[in-house]
């Protein structure tokens, strides 16, 4: 059978057991007492441990074993997580990731880890730190329960946890599972057993071991010892409903079977007997806490919707296949009004209705959820924060807020610069926010929230503001700004002058941000996805740095006009309003034509001139039509020669080999065929 | 060692150019063309090739060789080349021929005002023809195609 089958379901399932890892273990590392959520992370980290044995990645396999031992000391209370504990947790975990990564490129997923397995066997040894000879006194139980699993069916540790379940009341199963002889992946098969007996109660033993399970290292049949909540009958029945078994006994067991299973083991184990013993009441008792837990996580998650993972390829192509429609949707618009038969007008504005309904749901299928992109950024801050050593809570509202795929694709860079950049250069040190009277953990703020056709992504921290002299002195010295000019600018105009190229306030140069080449990048990638970003900050209280996206990138609303014979569009999301003006109301300030406008006076821009129209200008009108654009809070006036009307154009490149054209941000295919230029309005304001 | 290579023959006022087939699309009728505005003088604009936006450039003006008029036999010629698609117009397009590649030639410094660099060699089939190989990646440099916008400035 060819493992490839199975090759995405690993990787794809895979990253949600990293993310889950990842998630948890922030989670434990603000409650590290919390047992409930180190089983979670036990949980996770052993199915993806059974997983990559199962494909084959060795590696993988054993990184996740030696953190599961780890685990298991904590979960079984007989390791204290400290930060030492969880940095090596973090550095497994990141080296988990890299290996899955190098799956997906295609490698086999190796990569030298004994760094951090050695760092991992020292937790477990208990050697790490000198001082503690606690987790020491429990290392060497496991070691020799460890010894003795080939000295009986059940050691002496074994048998006294499932004496003890017995005596509180639960069930004990002895079962043998026997797969069909055709079966292929065996182990995939004893794990899917695993997964139930694991899902509906404890697996206290196994012959083999799990360790040859998962290495097919076994004939047809396999036995477990397990504690389970349910009846015999319901687990047989569970274990039957995997296919390729062929056979399931399940027996209960009381005291006495018990008894006589395990007497082989007792005499060997009566040694290690006394540091044993508070360790096992220590684990039923956390056990029983963590039980009573678990209820309660459940309710409070929700509960998953049923999905079906496509590929990204296949809704692209659906994407431009509805696109092709819309093109000609328009199209029989246009020769329905001409053909004026009234049974045709209905039957184009039904499926008008009908597709721009679909082009809702078209669009709402690439839309995806920040959080995909926003679910790294807790961890990020809290490495950041350790190497600054600085205190930083990172509060994230709105990350089910949802964006277009390629939006989401790309906006993760540039939200990881604000992000460091926040944290870098915007909060204080400890002992400086103790002087200043703040708290001594700064926050950041990650806010997502839709606003009409836009999202907006905040970044906010109560850090110590922008130096808005600091930033003009320093404008001028690069030549940003001309030093008369500088006087006529406002603080957020000032402050806004960091996204320029060649920019960095930072006295100190830091490996995390500070080269001068950050801010406008962002600036430059977010312009680039049709977006905005800017700044507002008060001194000594924090800087508020806001991102505005488009809600999609591949069909937008936008008013159609003429220059002479030629068309263009202009994206409807930057229009103010459209009018008529008389050329006797247009003055002229410092030889640029203006016009008064909402008791502003906003400058007149003659797009006729600025694309060098072969066939109008509007020298000669005593009327100009004009459309006021609108780029953040700056206004402008753009002469046209005529409105064609609002439609629904579908985005399309120039091309590579045209690009950077001035004023023009792409084409759109018009109803008729003819291509339009789509006119750039940012662009047009300088 | 020899080769057989498939060419696309076609013409721009009295020469004839060849592009090996498999960089050529489709050969296509003069269609609208839209205009770019703040391009070079050459890129004529883009064009609608079935839902895809192609630019379209003059083959002629990209050598800096008089334009020619459009005729009823007027083609553009859509080549794909470093994963690039652009148009060219040319005057003509009506033959597929096959050549040896031992009979192409290093072309001299300038072969009907066009410089060497932008061609691949010459190829001289029968008695009278000559056919210019032309090196597409070497068109469709773009680097130059700034140096010549600097150049207009």
């Amino acid at each position: 059978m060819d493992m490839n089958a199975y090759l995405s379901m690993f990787i794809d399932e895979s990253n949600d057991h990293l993310q889950a890892l990842n998630d948890n273990l922030m989670r434990l590392e603000s409650a590290p007492e919390d047992i409930s959520i180190v089983q979670d992370i036990f949980r996770s980290a052993h199915t993806l441990k059974g997983m990559s044995a199962t494909m084959g990645f060795e590696d993988l396999a054993s990184l996740t074993h030696e953190m599961e031992n780890v685990l298991d000391l904590v979960r079984n209370d007989k390791l204290k997580m400290d930060s030492f504990i969880f940095d090596t947790l973090f550095q497994g975990l990141d080296a988990l990731e890299s290996m899955v990564e190098d799956v997906v490129q295609g490698g086999t997923g190796k990569s030298d880890v004994t760094h951090i397995v050695n760092n991992l066997v020292k937790i477990v040894k208990g050697d790490y730190k000198n001082g503690s000879s606690e987790p020491a006194a429990a290392a060497p139980t496991t070691a020799a329960s460890q010894n003795q699993e080939n000295g009986g069916l059940l050691d002496q540790y074994q048998s006294s946890v499932l004496k003890q379940s017995i005596q509180s009341g639960l069930q004990v199963f002895y079962i043998k599972v026997t797969l069909t002889e055709s079966c292929v992946l065996k182990a995939a098969r004893s794990y899917m057993v695993f997964d139930v007996l694991e899902n509906t109660g404890e697996v206290v033993k196994s012959e083999p071991p799990v360790e040859d399970l998962e290495q097919e290292k076994f004939d047809r049949s396999f036995t477990v010892f397990t504690i389970s909540s349910v009846s015999p009958d319901e687990l047989t029945s569970k274990i039957n409903s995997i296919s390729e078994i062929e056979s399931v006994e399940v027996l209960p067991l009381d005291e006495e079977s018990l008894a006589t299973l395990s007497s082989a083991g007792t005499q060997v184990a009566a040694a290690a007997e006394a540091p044993v013993s508070p360790a096992i009441a220590e684990k039923a008792e956390v056990k029983s806490a963590a039980e009573q837990k678990k209820p309660a996580v459940k309710n409070g998650a929700p509960v998953a919707n049923r999905t079906i993972r496509v590929d990204i390829e296949r809704l692209d192509a659906l994407m431009n296949l509805f696109s092709e429609m819309l093109i000609d949707r328009v199209r029989l618009e246009q020769l329905a009004s001409e053909v004026k038969r009234q049974d045709l007008t209905d039957t184009v504005e039904h499926m008008a209705r009908v597709s721009s309904d679909l082009q809702n749901i078209v669009l709402k299928l690439r839309m995806v959820p920040v959080d995909t992109v926003f679910n790294r950024f807790p961890r990020m801050i809290r490495d950041l924060a350790k190497s600054l050593d600085k205190k930083i809570d990172l509060i994230i509202t709105g990350a089910d807020t949802e964006l277009d795929r390629t939006v989401i694709d790309e906006i993760g860079d540039p939200l990881v610069h604000l992000l460091r950049n926040s944290v870098d250069h915007g909060i204080e040190t400890v002992s400086e926010r103790i002087a200043a009277g703040k708290p001594e953990t700064g926050t950041v703020n990650l806010r997502a929230f839709h606003s009409g056709n836009h999202v907006f992504i905040e970044v906010e921290e109560d850090g110590k503001g922008i130096n808005a002299k600091k930033v003009l002195e320093k404008a001028i010295s690069k030549g940003v700004v001309k030093p008369e000019d500088a006087g006529k600018l406002s603080i957020d105009e000032i402050n806004n002058l960091i996204f320029s190229a060649g920019f960095s306030t930072a006295e100190v140069i830091s490996d995390i941000s500070g080269r001068g080449v950050g801010l406008d990048v962002v600036r430059t990638k977010i312009t680039s996805l049709g977006g905005n970003v800017t700044v507002t900050s008060v001194e000594g209280k924090g800087t508020k740095f806001s991102v505005q996206l488009p809600l999609t990138l591949s069909i937008i609303s936008a008013m159609l006009i003429k220059l002479g014979d030629e068309k263009y569009a202009i994206p409807l999301s930057s229009i103010v309003e459209t009018s008529i003006i008389q050329r006797s109301s247009i003055l002229m300030v410092h030889g640029s034509p203006m016009i008064k406008f909402r008791n502003a006076v906003i400058p007149l821009i003659s797009l006729s001139k600025l694309f060098e129209s072969p066939s109008y200008t509007e020298e000669h009108e005593e009327e100009h039509e004009i459309i006021v654009i609108h780029k953040g809070d700056k206004w402008a006036a753009v002469i046209i020669d005529e409105f064609i009307g609002q439609s629904e154009i579908v985005l399309k490149s120039l091309g590579k080999y045209l690009t950077n054209i001035p004023g023009v941000s792409g084409a759109t295919i018009l109803g008729d065929g003819q291509v339009a230029l789509i006119v750039d309005p940012n662009a047009l304001i300088k | 060692m020899s080769e057989e290579l498939k060419v696309i023959v076609f013409g721009i006022a009295n020469e004839e150019y060849g592009i090996e087939v498999d960089k050529v699309r489709t050969i296509e009728r003069m269609m609208p063309i839209t205009r770019v505005p703040k391009t070079p003088s050459f890129i004529k604009g883009v064009i609608n090739l079935r839902g895809v936006v192609v630019p379209v450039m003059n083959l002629s003006g990209r050598f800096n060789l008089p334009e020619t008029e459009v005729t009823e036999h007027t083609r553009i010629i859509v080549v794909a080349v470093n994963e690039m698609e652009v148009g060219f117009i040319v005057d003509s397009a009506n033959d597929v021929i096959d050549i040896d590649s031992d009979i192409i030639d290093t072309p001299p410094e300038i072969v009907g005002g066009i410089q060497a660099k932008y061609l691949d060699g010459i190829a001289k089939i029968g008695e009278d023809r000559l056919l210019i190989m032309l090196n597409l990646s070497e068109v469709l440099n773009k680097s130059e195609i700034v140096q010549l916008e600097q150049l207009e400035v």
